[in-house]
Order: C-alpha cells, then structure tokens, then sequence
C-alpha cells in the first residue's frame, strides 16, 4: 500500500519537474526565476483545446486532442521566445527584483487573457495521448501520468547531455559562470538566453498538456499552481542544479500524496513548512551551489 | 622583441574616444593606437580609467563618441563576441576565470568561434607546450588553480583564439613580484612566437619593460606618450610619481 | 576633492557660488509648489465629496478600493523600499480579514479588532518572511507564493470564510457614508506612517538592505533584522487594510478577493502606481479595483488585462510608475510658473576647516560607552589575522597596531589585501585569528554593532545609497546614534523628534565642515564621481567615529589632487581627534600624512615602520613598482 503511494507521488513529483526543469535551465542561464513558465505552458494548451472544441479561427478545422498538445508545446516554446527577446533582454542590467516581477506580469497578461478572452469557465483537458490506466507496483496510473514520468526523465537526461556534450552546452555553462568573460571568449550570450527560454517554453507546454490531463480541467493560474510546486521543489534540491531540483519535486510529490488522504490544507502546509525550513537551513538548497541571485 | 613599426597603418586605431557609466562620463577624448606586433602599455593609476577604456573597446561599454578602428575598418560599438572572430581578444581584469569550469573547458571556450576541429587541436597542443602545468591540471576546475596559474590559463586560453591584438586588463592583480614578472614575461613571449600586438593596462611600471610605446592615463585623458627610449623616462617619472622623489 | 583654494589659506573667506545662498530661492521654492498643491486641494475635495457624487452603492467600489490601496502600500514598503517581494499579500490581506470577523463576532470593540487583525497578521508575513534573516535573494518570494496557496486551501477546507460569521460593525458606523470616511481615514492614516517611515532610522535601513545589503553592517544596520521588520510591519498594516475590508464588507463568504490573482494583482498596482509614490499607488489602486466596477460591464475585462499589460511595460519603460509620471508633470508645471530650477554646482565649496572648528568640535560629541581612557596604548591590534576565501588566502597571519591620534597608511599593489583587511576589521569577511578594537575582542562581535564602537570605514567603490539624497545618507551613516525602537520612530513618540532633530543638525554640520551644503538636497547618484567620494567621508564623519578607515578616498584624482586631499586627512586627525587609517596608492600622500605604514603583498605583510623607512624597503620597491625598478633595464628600448 505504501509503496503504491510513493509511486504515485513520484509521478506527481514528475510531473512538477518538467516544470522545474525548465525553471532550473531559465535560472541558471540567465539569473532569472521565472514565475511565468506556468501560464505560458497553459495558455498554449488554452489555445490547443479552443481550436480542438470550437475549430480554429477563419480556417475552420479542428485540431485533435494530440494536435492541441503540440500545439502547446510550439505555443510555450514561441512564447519563451517573444518573452526573452522583448521583455527580458531589455532588463539585463536591472535588479533581480524586477525580473521577478516582470515574469509575474507575463504570468497575469495571460491569465487573464485565458480567462477574459479564451473561456471565462473551465476548459476540458482533452486526454492528449489517449486515456488509458496502468498498474505500476499497485499503484494504477493514468497514461498522462506515465507520459509525465517518460517525458521528465526524458527532457533531464536530454538536457544533461546537451549541457555537458554540445558546445552549446559548454556556452549555457560558461554563461552560467560568468556572461561578461563568456561573451569575452565569443560566446553569443543572447543564443544561450534564448534557447534557455524557448527550451523551457517548450517543456512548459508539455507540462501544460501533461498535468491538465491530469487534473481533468484547465483554469487560469491552475499551472501556475503547479509551478509553485515545482519552484518549492526547485529550491529544496538547489534552483542552480538540475538533478537537485528533480530530486526535490520527486520527494515533494511523495510527501505530498502521502499527505493527501488528510486533506488539501495538510498537503500545502507541509510544502510550505519544508520550503521555509529549507529556506532557514540550506538556502541554496539540498544539492545546489550558490545562495545569491 | 620585435620592435615597433611606426611605418605600417595600425592595427587598433582608438581616436577620441569618450565613455563612461549612464550619464557620468569618465574618458575624455582617449586616443591611441597599436601597431600590428606591437606592445603597447596603458598606464595609470586606480580609476583614471584604464578599465573603462578597455570595456569600450571591446564593446561591453557604450561609446559616447569618438571612433575605434581594427585594420582601419570601424569596431566602435560592436560587442565583444563580434570583435574575438575578427582576432581582437581581451584577457580582463582578475582574470575572468570560468570557476565551475575546468582548464580544458576553459581553453576550449578560448577557441569558442573557431569550428574548425583540427585547428582548435593543434591550438590546445600549442599552450599546453607553452604553459606545461596547464595540461597536468586540465581536468581541474579552473577556480581550484592558484593566481599564478589562473593567470597562465587566461593568457593560454585567450591564445586559443589565435589572436592578432590582445587586450590584457592589469595581470599584475593580486599577484606577486615574482609572478608578476613572470606574467609579464610569458606576455612578452607570447607577443615574441605569436607577433600578437598587446595593449597591456596597468598600474605596475615594470609593464613598461615589455612596451614599445605607452600612454598614461590620468581622469580619462591621455596626459603623456612615449616611444621606444623615451618609455624609460617615462618609467622613471612614474615611478618618481607613485613613490615620491629619491626612486 | 575639496578645492585647491581652502588648503593653506586660512583667512580666505568662503566664497559662495552662483546660486548657492538658500534666501535667494526661498520665494521661487513657493510659486514652484504651486501646481502640486492645486491638484493636491482638487483631489482631496473630489474624494471627500465623493459620498455626495456618487450613488451609494458605488461608494462599496471605492470602500473596497481603498481597502485594496491600504495592502498595496504596505506591499511597497516590501518592494520598493526593503527591495522583498511578496506574492501573497491578497493571502495576507485575508488572514486579517479573517481574524477581524473571527475577533468582531465575538464582540469585540471595533478599535481592538483593528489591532488585533494587525497583530496576528504581522506574525503571520513575519513567519513567511523569516528565510529573509538568511538569504540576501529573492527566494523568499517562492515562500510567499507557497504560502498563498496554502491561506487559499486552508481556507476552502476549514470554512473560516463563512458568510453566516460576520464583523459586528457598531451602529454609529453602519452608514456607507460613515465606511467611507473611515476608510479614507485609515488610508491617510497608512500614508502618513509610511511617509514617517521613510524619515526614520528604519526607513533608511529598509533602503540601505536594498542597495547596499552586504555593506549595512557597516552603517550599523543588522541587514536580516531589518528585512524581518520590514515584513512585520508591512504585515501589520496589511492586516489593518484586512480589518477594514472585513468591516466594510461585514461578512466574508468567498476567499476570491484573496487568491493568487489578486496578489499579482497587488504587486501590478505597486509597479504601475511607482514604487517611490504613495500617491500613484493609490491612483493606480482607484483604476484597477473602483475603475472595472464604475465602468460600463462589457469594459471591465480589458481594463484588467490592460492594466496587467502596463505593470510589463512599466517595469521595461517607466520604472517610477504614476508617481514618476505624476512628479515630471510637476516638475515641469513649477518650471513654466517659476522659471527653471537653478541647480547648485555640483562640487564641494571650498571650505576652512580652522573656521569650522566649532562643527569639528560639536561633532564629536557623541556618547559612546566605551569612551575614557585606554589601558594599551593600542587602539586597533591585529594578531594574526587570516582570511581565506575558497582555496585563496586573502590575508595570511597578518599583524599590525594603530595608535591612538595615528594616521596609519595602509599599501601594497591592487589585490594584495588592503580592503580584505578593512573587511576583516569591519566584520564582512570570515576572520581567523584576533582583532582588538580598545582591548575588545571585535571578531566576535556583530558587525552592525562596530560603527557604534567607533570604527567608521568607506569602500573603495562607495557603500552609500545612490538613489538617495546626499542629506539622507548621512542621516543613514549615522543609524547606531539613532536607537529609538522603529515603531516608536514611526509614530514620532517622545525622544524621536528630537533625536531625528540632532542627526540632522549633525548630518548638517558634517556637510558643511565639508564645503558641501549646498548639495544636501541633491540626489547622490547625480554627482560627480570625486564629489560622492567626499561625501562618502562626511558621511562617515557624521557617524563620530574614533577611528576612521578610508579605502582609497584617492582614487580617481590625479597624484596633485591626492596630495592636497592630504591635508585634509591632517584636519580630520587635528580638529575632530580621529585615527586614521587609510589604504592609499599615491605613495607621497602617504609620505606626507603618515605616522606608520604598513605594506602588504599577496595578503603577506612584508614591511613597516615610518612612510620613509617602508618606502626604502627594496622588498616594498619591488613589489609595489616591479622588480623592473631596481634592476637595470631589460630590452632592447
């Protein structure tokens, strides 16, 4: 029985770390926490599921459950794009608080977009790659839920290997470690910039498809609400060490689902005192490096 | 030493170059050049600009006006990572190491623009025959190296570009006298078996030993310049300048 | 740099320059106030008159606004004036909510609820904001947002929302008219103690901890204390803005006014309506909470997604916001009224120091109570001292003593080790070894706590508030003489005003010992470089520090302007009875002004003794100048 339940919170942990994956890429690359990745997962998804209920605009056809999930991952990652060029390159200089904020405000245009303009009820999450229930280790799981579990540990291993064997890998990490010497040596800070957002866009679309699948529906800020947990994960693990922060969202999607029978509250509280604990103890995190940002 | 061609164009052409940081201006008017082989030392002391010059230059500062030239085509205002194809490298203050990176990484990143494999090898061959220790300790991470051999590894790491004008931003910084003059005579070698031109900032007036020509620079202005024996007298008036008279 | 001119010539008047007499622009100063006074009356009639405008059951918009403006401004003190973010205030706002009716159903008096509510709530954004007494980042803010969607759970499964619970308004208060003016009131109420705030020893350490947090222990600022009260007091008056939302409302019933959505919703009012006015704030409050509702239905979605839009564009291009807005138009209406402004000569005015005896003297009258007489004759003893940073050893085993009434120069090439030294002695590096300060051990003693002691230090690349006026940095420089506790600054309760009265008029001496009164009012980062460096030594002469440690007050001038700052060093030590302990580059200013040396190299100290004696040293010649120097000349040159 237990061990049922710890395999369900390691897929709900999964799913949170396609999310911090992202986060974890954006912040180390450019120094930047953003709070936005979430939205920008869902609304390409919004987008995906009104074109896969009503058609798309003018054209008239109709995407499949799968075409709006494709559709969200090329929607994420072009917003990664539009929002690194216009809004975050021009703050370059600014303080981290004001990035922050911005990436908030990214994450409030489109809410409220989704909610004025896309549906002001409940979307459906249509059922992505099909609806379909495995048993894994007793534990009966959803395909969006193996698909997040597959995808997560996908886009890790990928991405460790571009970071560590590409040059563009040997870029993003001398970026990370310094821009100003990096761009010194030649290196494109802006390509390392924009392929940190447009990844993590892209890999928030998935999310977006992925854990509303899950969840069943799609509101406003409902990945935002994901996010958190990820970002949660992210700084128990270490926001500058991708393996740190999977590991993070791992335990706190077991914690949490460990914590679920007792109720909602109980399992945001716990997160919440492990977040702050964390914060008091380990700044930079289990497995991270540096506090400062 | 090669010594300096005063008969070919230079290769950086620096003329009347004002800068600073938002609306403080610190260069007033800087003008220089530096011939192709040549070394030429910036001197002054802490905040006449020495920096400030050189992050115009490459680009990490905007210009306010005046022009730089690289082979008298106009630079000015082009980033950095525009200006290391075109041979002009700069080696900065504190010696920019890539900490989390190690000494292999950090050379490699050196040749980041050349994609042409078989040249970065031979280049990597090349420094690690020049700087010895930096092929024992090439899967050490470059922050874990002492100052000294920091300082081997940014020299040897801005080589892996082949450069034809290196910038090098006070390598005396932190180190001692004798690894001072060691970093100077490693540049002096480098500028000997590569004939990469040099334009070495620095408040340490034993730069002046390697310079064929020198500028001082005092509150963003050029206040002096020398030419080959007249840098000794310059070296001596500096001196005279930081140390009181009787030196 | 003061002027040439003051040095040497005691009898030379000082000569004020163009503009510079504060009679002159007295009556301008008025006329120029004129627009923003005008539009000041207008508005406060429009908003008092209000009931009387509107049909009452618009006023709830404005009552709600108001409520929304209140957690808006107290979110600022977070953001714009501590550099802390909180994406939960909407949370906050709704834990004092919740406790006014929890507090008002039982019966409690109006007045104590109010307290009550902001009492509960500033332990609650206390508790969230604790990490902060750790972390100098922002990742406090990921607490916050964890906490929002736990006030938001908790909420939904416990039911504290329920609308059957309500607040139990008095019947004197029950008019929408009565709600609205005591909203107003409690508004006004917000803006004057932040606005007090702001001229207290709290609001200059909340803006020091932005700008210059790993530098506030040098003014005496214990950086994570601050940033805790800065939460807790923004907590409290978010709990007021709570109280006053559940007392217009009466009862609660839904937690949506609470939720994420507004909380970013908050964090756009305070970008949008400018960090720096607590006016734009409360513009920007009317637009995004009464405006939707005022407004024709259908318009009321792209007034939010509008306004979320501008807190994007804000941020890119209008930093300030409204306020900022808001304060060129000003500027430029008492320009068109009253001419344009004059602005002073940006540099210090020459200056007599034997005439200014008297603000020499007056400015070391400071109680200190270690003060009396000393036991050693050392006032600063190093024994050594390491300081290692990773794999570097930044100072090694260092050994060095400063005598009472000594100018102490402080040498060796960039990088070897002078300003870790100030840092080891001023508590910002990891120190092994011991450092006595008048025969107490300093290494263990809080850092913040050693401006108090006397020990008043500069930083080679300037440790002052930028963005703040230079009057206001020497008030911040001054913090350990202000030891009032924050909330009674705040309230101005007895014993502040006059302290705050004898900072200022410290602070005044001190720039004008310094030629620089005429800039008092002008913002630091707006001066010439060589300028802030002078005020960054009136600043810590403001302080009344005993010893002084100045890293590199040269730096930038040319070697003649640094020998006639030489002279000034002298006065420092003669007429205020300071040691001085100074790294300097320019060694005949060192020559001239020291009664010791000391010269490191590689964080190794290899020589000392007179300026003469260390100057001769051929280890000293050859590491500070290059061996170069005492060889003959290598080349062919």
């Amino acid at each position: 029985m237990i061990g049922s339940e710890i395999v369900t919170g390691l897929t709900i942990g999964a799913g949170y770390s396609l999310l911090a994956v992202g986060v974890v890429l954006v912040y180390t690359s450019t120094r930047v926490l953003s709070l936005a990745l979430g939205e920008m997962g869902a609304f390409g998804f919004y987008l995906g599921v009104k074109f896969n209920l009503h058609g798309v605009p003018l054209l008239g056809w109709h995407l499949s459950a799968f075409e709006a999930g494709i559709t969200a991952i090329l929607v994420g990652a072009l917003l990664g794009l539009l929002v690194e060029r216009f809004i975050m390159r021009p703050l370059t200089a600014r303080p981290g608080i004001d990035k922050l904020i911005v990436t908030l405000g990214v994450a409030l245009v489109l809410a409220l977009v989704e909610l004025n303009f896309i549906s002001f009820d409940p979307y459906p999450a249509p059922p992505f790659l099909g609806s379909g229930h495995f048993v894994l280790l007793g534990a009966t799981l959803t395909t969006s839920r193996i698909a997040e579990l597959v995808a997560a540990a996908a886009a890790a291993v990928v991405l460790y290997l571009i970071l560590n064997r590409t040059k563009l890998g040997l870029a993003t990490r001398a970026t990370t470690s310094d821009p100003t010497v990096a761009r010194l040596l030649g290196v494109k800070v802006n390509n390392v910039y924009r392929f940190a957002w447009v990844t993590a866009g892209g890999l928030a679309g998935l999310a977006g498809a992925l854990v509303s699948n899950t969840n069943g529906v799609l509101l406003p800020f409902s990945l935002t609400t994901a996010l958190l947990s990820s970002l949660a994960g992210a700084v128990v693990g270490g926001l500058d060490s991708l393996g740190g922060a999977i590991a993070g969202c791992l335990l706190l999607g077991v914690v949490q689902n460990l914590a679920q029978p007792y109720g909602i509250a109980y399992e945001s509280g716990i997160t919440l005192v492990i977040v702050l604990v964390v914060l008091l103890v380990r700044p930079q995190g289990v497995f991270g490096r540096s506090s400062a940002f | 030493m090669t010594a300096a061609r005063s008969g070919t164009n230079p290769l950086l052409e620096v003329d009347r170059l004002c800068s600073g940081y938002g609306t403080l201006q610190v260069l007033f008017d800087v003008s220089l050049t530096v011939g192709p082989g040549e070394v030429v030392a910036l001197m002054g002391s802490n905040g006449a600009g020495k920096t400030t010059t050189l992050r115009t230059i490459t680009g990490l500062l905007k210009t306010m006006s005046g022009t730089v030239r690289l082979d008298g085509h106009s630079i000015t205002g082009q980033p950095p990572e525009a200006l290391v194809p075109q041979g002009l490298v700069m080696v900065p203050e504190g010696r920019g190491m890539l900490r989390e990176l190690t000494v292999q990484e950090n050379l490699e990143l050196g040749a980041f623009t050349n994609s042409d494999r078989a040249s970065v090898a031979r280049l990597m061959d090349q420094t690690f025959t020049t700087f010895p220790i930096l092929a024992e300790r090439r899967q050490q991470k470059a922050g874990t190296l002492s100052g000294g051999q920091q300082q081997m590894l940014a020299l040897g790491r801005a080589l892996m570009a082949a450069p034809r004008l290196m910038l090098v931003d006070e390598a005396s910084l932190g180190l001692s006298p004798i690894m001072t003059e060691t970093a100077f005579n490693l540049i002096a070698e480098v500028n000997n078996t590569t004939g990469a031109a040099v334009l070495i900032v620095e408040q340490n007036v034993l730069a002046l030993d390697l310079a064929h020509r020198a500028y001082v620079l005092e509150k963003g202005q050029i206040v002096a310049t020398a030419e080959g024996a007249e840098v000794r007298r310059m070296q001596g008036r500096l001196r005279e300048a930081y140390l009181g008279a009787g030196h | 740099m003061p002027s040439e001119d003051a040095v040497g010539t005691a009898t030379a008047p000082v000569v004020p320059g163009p503009g510079a007499g504060p009679a002159r622009h007295r009556p301008r100063v008025e006329l120029r106030s004129l627009p923003g006074l005008t539009a000041g009356v207008i508005a406060l009639v429009v908003v008092l008159a209000a009931p009387a405008l509107l049909p009452g059951f618009k006023l709830d918009y404005l009552e709600t606004a108001i409520s929304f403006a209140v957690a808006a401004l107290s979110l600022n003190l977070l953001v714009g004036q501590t550099g802390q973010l909180s994406i939960a205030h909407a949370a906050f706002l709704g834990v004092g909510s919740v406790v006014a009716v929890e507090l008002g159903s039982r019966g409690l008096a109006w007045p104590l609820v109010f307290l009550g509510a902001m009492l509960a709530t500033a332990v609650a954004v206390a508790v969230v904001g604790v990490p902060s007494l750790r972390i100098r980042g922002l990742q406090v803010a990921i607490g916050t947002l964890v906490f929002q969607a736990f006030a938001i759970d908790l909420a939904n499964s416990t039911g504290v929302l329920a609308a059957t619970r309500s607040f139990n308004r008095p019947g004197y208060l029950q008019s929408s008219g009565h709600i609205y003016y005591l909203s107003l009131a409690v508004l006004a109420l917000v803006a004057f103690l932040l606005r007090r705030t702001r001229t207290t020893r709290a609001g200059r350490s909340f803006v020091a901890v932005r700008d210059v947090e790993a530098r506030a222990a040098a003014f005496g600022i214990n950086a994570g204390r601050t940033k805790l009260l800065a939460y807790a007091l923004s907590g409290a008056l978010v709990g007021l803005g709570g109280a006053l939302f559940a007392f217009q409302q009466n009862s609660l019933g839904s937690a949506v006014p609470f939720g994420l959505q507004p909380s970013l919703l908050l964090i756009a009012v305070v970008v949008v309506g400018g960090a720096r006015s607590s006016a734009g704030i409360v513009i920007a409050s009317f637009f995004i909470y009464a405006l939707p509702s005022l407004a024709p239905s259908g318009l009321s979605k792209y007034i939010q997604v509008v306004f979320a839009l501008f807190l994007i564009l804000a941020v890119l291009f209008q930093p300030e916001g409204i306020g900022g807005v808001l304060k060129d138009l000003d500027r430029r209406l008492g320009d068109l009224v009253a001419g344009e402004r004059e602005r002073p000569n940006p540099r210090p005015m020459p200056t007599d120091p034997v005439e200014k005896a008297h603000s020499a003297t007056a400015l070391r009258q400071v109680p200190r109570p270690l003060a009396g007489r000393l036991p050693v004759p050392a006032l600063l003893s190093a024994r050594d001292v390491t300081v290692q940073y990773g794999g570097v050893q930044a100072l090694q085993q260092l050994n060095l003593e400063v005598r009472r009434g000594e100018i102490v120069g402080l040498i060796g090439a960039n990088g070897a080790g002078k300003s870790t030294f100030f840092n080891a002695v001023s508590g910002l590096a990891p120190v092994r070894g011991s450092i006595r300060y008048r025969d107490r051990e300093l290494t263990t003693a809080p850092p913040a706590s050693r401006s108090g002691a006397g020990l008043v230090r500069t930083f080679q690349d300037m440790g002052l508030v930028r963005a703040d006026t230079v009057r206001e940095n020497l008030l911040l420089s001054q913090g350990w003489l202000a030891r009032y506790p924050a909330a009674a600054g705040i309230l101005g309760l007895a014993g502040t005003l006059p302290t705050e009265k004898e900072l200022r008029r410290r602070a005044d001496m001190a720039l004008d010992l310094f030629g620089l009164d005429h800039l008092a009012e002008e913002r630091l980062g707006d001066l010439p470089y060589g300028t802030m460096r002078i005020v960054e030594i009136a600043a810590a002469v403001a302080a009344g520090p005993d010893m002084l440690l100045l890293d590199e007050a040269s730096a930038g001038l040319t070697p003649e302007e640094a020998n006639q700052l030489g002279y000034r060093f002298n006065a420092l030590r003669d007429e205020l009875s300071l040691t001085l302990v100074i790294i300097e580059h320019h060694v005949p200013l060192i020559a001239r002004v020291c009664d010791y040396c000391y010269c490191l190299e590689s964080g190794r100290l290899i020589a000392e003794g007179t300026p003469a004696e260390v100057v001769a040293e051929p280890d000293v010649i050859e590491s500070f100048l290059g061996a170069g120097s005492l060889k003959p000349a290598r080349g062919s040159a």
